[in-house]
């Protein structure tokens, strides 16, 4: 199935300059539609009114971390599916490992390029 | 009143006693027994007046000797000076890093949003464009020196307090309730920060982990 390219995405992180990278990333792939929230609780409440199409977090944010928030997300019936890719300087073993227990689709270890998001965007969606 | 005053007044009140024209034989007995007593109380509580001398002297050199490390330590100095500086130093580091990072992004947004009509036009639009953001990359010069003096000072502290907890001896208490609290919470989200000289797993390696199919008793091994 062919990727919607107006979906909704949802960028969180608590850096306002990260989400302007991802942002402009994005723009030049040709995701016009982004949201975007500085935490994991700002970030849920805004998925419990409005239905992404996927979701790229960061991990270490205050008061929620995007771990916590991928863990919430999964627990809820109504973002349960919601693809979900996180985006972190954390590089251990056991974040990558935690990750992919709570459900992450994808996982990408900054500092990255427009080819590395673009590459596990499509892994998790489909080509585009 | 000192110990050997006690005695001696004790023992004077005695020996009045026994000058006396004291009959009874039981009333003497006692009298040589209380001499006896004081006799021993009065060596007893000489050697303990000499031991707490000792002790309070033990102490006061103790607590000059605090007195001259602390002072070497120069508290007053790290508290109003190293570590505000320190710390407005860093605040710079911030300051200059996010008005440099803004004018790039700026730039690199405002060229990608161009619709080029002129392309000679164009091309100088690009020129300055791509100067102003060469003139913005000069934060790094000043960044790299602030961040030295913030390494210099806590150096500095480090040097001093490591001395000083050396010569007092001073070992680590443990946490305190908040520190061990936070440091749980940290661990239960696993929030490690950034490595240092860059990803302790890379890109390739995550993406591997990412496709396989971990057994779920491996990846409970990883956290015992």
């Amino acid at each position: 199935m062919a990727v919607e390219m107006s979906m909704p995405i949802l960028v969180v992180d608590d850096y306002k300059t990260m989400i302007r990278i991802i942002r402009n990333l994005l723009t030049q792939i040709g995701f016009e539609n982004i949201d975007e929230a500085s935490d994991g609780t700002e970030a849920f409440e805004k998925m419990k009114k409005q239905k992404y199409g996927l979701v790229i977090s960061d991990w270490n944010m205050e008061p929620m971390t995007g771990y916590e928030l991928l863990q919430r997300v999964r627990a809820d019936d109504s973002t349960k599916s919601v693809p979900f890719i996180m985006v972190t300087a954390e590089s251990k073993t056991e974040n990558v490992i935690a990750a992919k227990k709570a459900g992450v689709n994808n996982y990408i270890v900054k500092p990255f390029n427009a080819g590395t998001l673009k590459a596990k965007m499509a892994a998790v969606l489909g080509d585009f | 009143m000192p110990a050997a005053e006690v005695a001696a007044r004790v023992r004077e009140s005695l020996a009045n006693l026994k000058t006396k024209d004291l009959k009874d034989g039981q009333v003497m007995e006692v009298l040589s027994l209380a001499q006896q007593l004081t006799d021993t109380m009065q060596l007893f509580f000489g050697s303990l007046d000499q031991s707490i001398h000792k002790e309070f002297v033990y102490i006061a050199d103790y607590i000059a000797r605090t007195r001259t490390e602390i002072s070497k330590l120069r508290p007053n100095d790290i508290k109003e000076q190293r570590i505000p500086t320190a710390g407005a130093e860093l605040e710079a580091v911030v300051t200059d890093t996010e008005r440099a990072t803004e004018t790039i992004m700026h730039e690199a947004e405002t060229l990608l949003g161009a619709q080029p009509g002129d392309l000679a036009e164009y091309k100088n639009e690009v020129d300055e464009a791509m100067m102003r953001i060469i003139e913005a990359c000069s934060f790094q010069d000043l960044s790299g020196q602030r961040v030295s003096k913030v390494v210099e000072s806590l150096r500095h502290v480090e040097k001093r307090v490591s001395r000083f907890a050396a010569t007092m001896g001073v070992h680590d208490a443990d946490a305190d309730e908040d520190e061990i609290a936070e440091a749980e919470r940290k661990k239960k989200l696993h929030l490690n920060g950034p490595a240092i000289g860059g990803p302790e797993v890379k890109q390739d390696a995550i993406d591997e982990m990412i496709a396989s199919d971990l057994d779920q008793n491996a990846i409970d091994a990883l956290f015992d």
